[in-house]
């Protein structure tokens, strides 16, 4: 399935930030769990995935730092902060209302 | 085989040539492709079939940077002393900037040490002394800097301070009689000769190796060009701290002058050279743009000197001081010819400013055929003087030089050769260049009887 590119970079965020709550983690593995999560629909690419993370971080909602990988390869890695937890949380609220206003006015049509 | 790691960083140096990027972004997008290869390596493709299909997924360069463009838009300013991101190379970059500041003192301490002696810089009896000696106080420690950095063996180290070593004894020991004309000969030429040597220590071990030895020219405008504006900046706050100190009634000229600008001129080299060489991957090299700014009005005011001096018919009164000029205007073309090479790709195809270098250069060369046929005609008419010589001498040497070009040029031009053929001619003319040097400032004392 095609999501449209607007939702793509609205749920970008909420995404993210889930995914760093649970562990610290680097861009291509961001990708590939959310690829996973999805069951291979939503696909990101690199060009948009890095400056969505650059834009949080500068929000201070992640933080990132310098580690090496298995084989002593420079990569950086991003983690979650206090503020992202909130953030996360109000998003969790919006998406939830949003969610549930849709499902409800889809009920209503499938009533009538 | 498949360069995995070359075929990566020609990659990133495409990403780079976008602008957009920071540094810290575009390792970022580096070790992602690696993941990605790993990956798909493990998957069993091939390396290079791993790399193909990731930098196609990663998605073109111009999408990926243009995403980035979004977020870094304040950033494009890029910042010269960014913070190295991991630990090695954090330490190993205070390492350096604590050894700038040693030398720099060391460098200055060592300018000082004749005064000591009663030999004052401000003593118009010494302004030879110290002009001659001036590149030993300074270049001896670049040199060290750089075989420190990156880790000579002991032999080379010990043969280039050898030289230095070498050249301090024998400048100084040498005696000189009015009118003084091969010393000061000296002192003009020790210089490059030093600077060509801490070349040497630049390089490295692969001094033959005709692309480090390209670098090294990269170096010198690079150096140049910043070791201008970074002066410029210390003669600024001179002139401050002279200002408010004297609108309080304290004089401190004695203190500039002893103290503030030996110092600091050591400070502003070693600076320059630090910086020079942190940035090199950094911002783009200014020389070539200025290179570029200026061969083409540099053109035509050549080709309206020749116009003119063809249709008026006169041809040029050659004295010393116009051999000196045209020996410039030589060195200018030069420069300007080399600094357009130095950014060209090794593989471009043959440009714009390819076919303006070659008329540039037969511009220069005729203007100087021109001014050489009466000159030698004079010189064998008036006799030979060291200062005669050694500026003829420049003038054949640059002028050979300019020629070898015209010509790798011209069978560029026509396919016979490629255009890596003319970089090697031209990095290896440069030891023509050390030896040249060498013989003024060591031998024409010598031949000329220390006059």
């Amino acid at each position: 399935m095609n999501v449209s590119k607007d939702l793509i970079a609205a749920s970008a965020t909420p995404i993210v930030l889930a995914i760093l709550k649970e562990n610290d983690s680097y861009g291509y593995s961001i990708i590939k769990m959310v690829k996973e999560l999805s069951d291979n629909e939503l696909v990101w690419t690199e060009g948009m995935l890095y400056p969505v993370l650059h834009r949080l971080e500068e929000q201070e909602l992640i933080e990132s730092y310098w580690n090496s990988s298995e084989t002593g390869r420079k990569r950086k890695y991003y983690r979650i902060k206090e503020a992202g937890l909130k953030e996360l949380e109000m998003q969790k609220k919006q998406w939830e209302m949003v969610n549930s206003a849709l499902s409800k006015t889809w009920k209503n049509k499938n009533q009538e | 085989m498949f360069d995995l790691e070359l075929n990566i960083r020609s990659w990133s140096d495409h990403l780079r040539a976008r602008g957009n990027f920071k540094e810290t972004d575009i390792l970022e997008l580096e070790s992602h492709l690696h993941d990605e290869i790993e990956d798909l390596v493990k998957a069993g493709l091939a390396v290079d079939e791993a790399f193909l299909i990731s930098v196609k997924r990663l998605g073109s360069s111009q999408l990926i940077s243009s995403e980035y463009s979004k977020v870094n838009s304040e950033n494009l300013w890029k910042h010269l002393l960014v913070e190295p991101v991991d630990k090695v190379e954090k330490v190993q970059n205070r390492k350096n900037i604590i050894l700038v500041i040693i030398f720099a003192l060391l460098a200055g301490t060592l300018a000082k040490i004749p005064g000591i002696f009663g030999m004052q810089i401000s003593d118009p009896a010494y302004s030879l002394f110290y002009f001659k000696n001036l590149s030993l106080f300074v270049l001896p420690f670049i040199a060290a800097f750089f075989i420190i950095k990156h880790k000579l063996s002991w032999k080379m180290a010990a043969a280039i301070m050898g030289v230095f070593c070498f050249t301090a004894i024998a400048i100084n020991m040498y005696p000189s009689f009015e009118p003084k004309d091969t010393e000061l000969l000296t002192g003009i030429h020790v210089p490059i000769f030093l600077w060509l040597i801490t070349g040497v220590a630049y390089i490295g071990s692969k001094w033959k190796d005709s692309r480090r030895r390209m670098d090294f020219i990269r170096f010198t405008g690079e150096s140049f060009i910043y070791g201008v504006l970074i002066f410029c900046g210390i003669m600024v706050l001179a002139m401050f701290i002279m200002m408010i100190f004297s609108a309080i009634q304290i004089d401190l000229s004695w203190f500039i002058a002893d103290y503030f600008f030996i110092y600091g001129g050591c400070a502003a080299a070693m600076v320059t050279v630090y910086l020079v060489e942190v940035k090199k991957s950094i911002v783009e090299n200014f020389a070539p743009i200025l290179a570029k700014i200026f061969s083409p009005l540099f053109l035509i005011a050549m080709i309206a000197f020749l116009a003119v001096m063809a249709a008026s018919g006169k041809s040029p009164f050659v004295e010393r001081e116009f051999l000196i000029g045209f020996d410039l205007m030589l060195v200018l073309v030069l420069g300007l010819v080399l600094y357009v090479i130095s950014s060209r790709g090794m593989h471009d195809k043959a440009g714009l400013f390819d076919y303006m270098n070659l008329a540039l250069i037969l511009a220069a060369v005729v203007i100087d055929g021109v001014a050489l046929s009466a000159i030698i005609f004079r010189l064998s008419a008036y006799g030979i003087t060291p200062n005669k010589l050694a500026a003829l001498g420049e003038n054949l040497i640059l002028l050979v030089n300019l020629g070898g070009l015209a010509w790798m040029y011209i069978r560029y031009f026509a396919r016979k050769i490629d255009f890596y053929v003319l970089e090697k001619w031209q990095t290896s003319y440069l030891s023509v260049y050390v030896i040249w040097m060498a013989v003024v400032a060591f031998l024409f004392p010598v031949i000329f009887g220390f006059l």
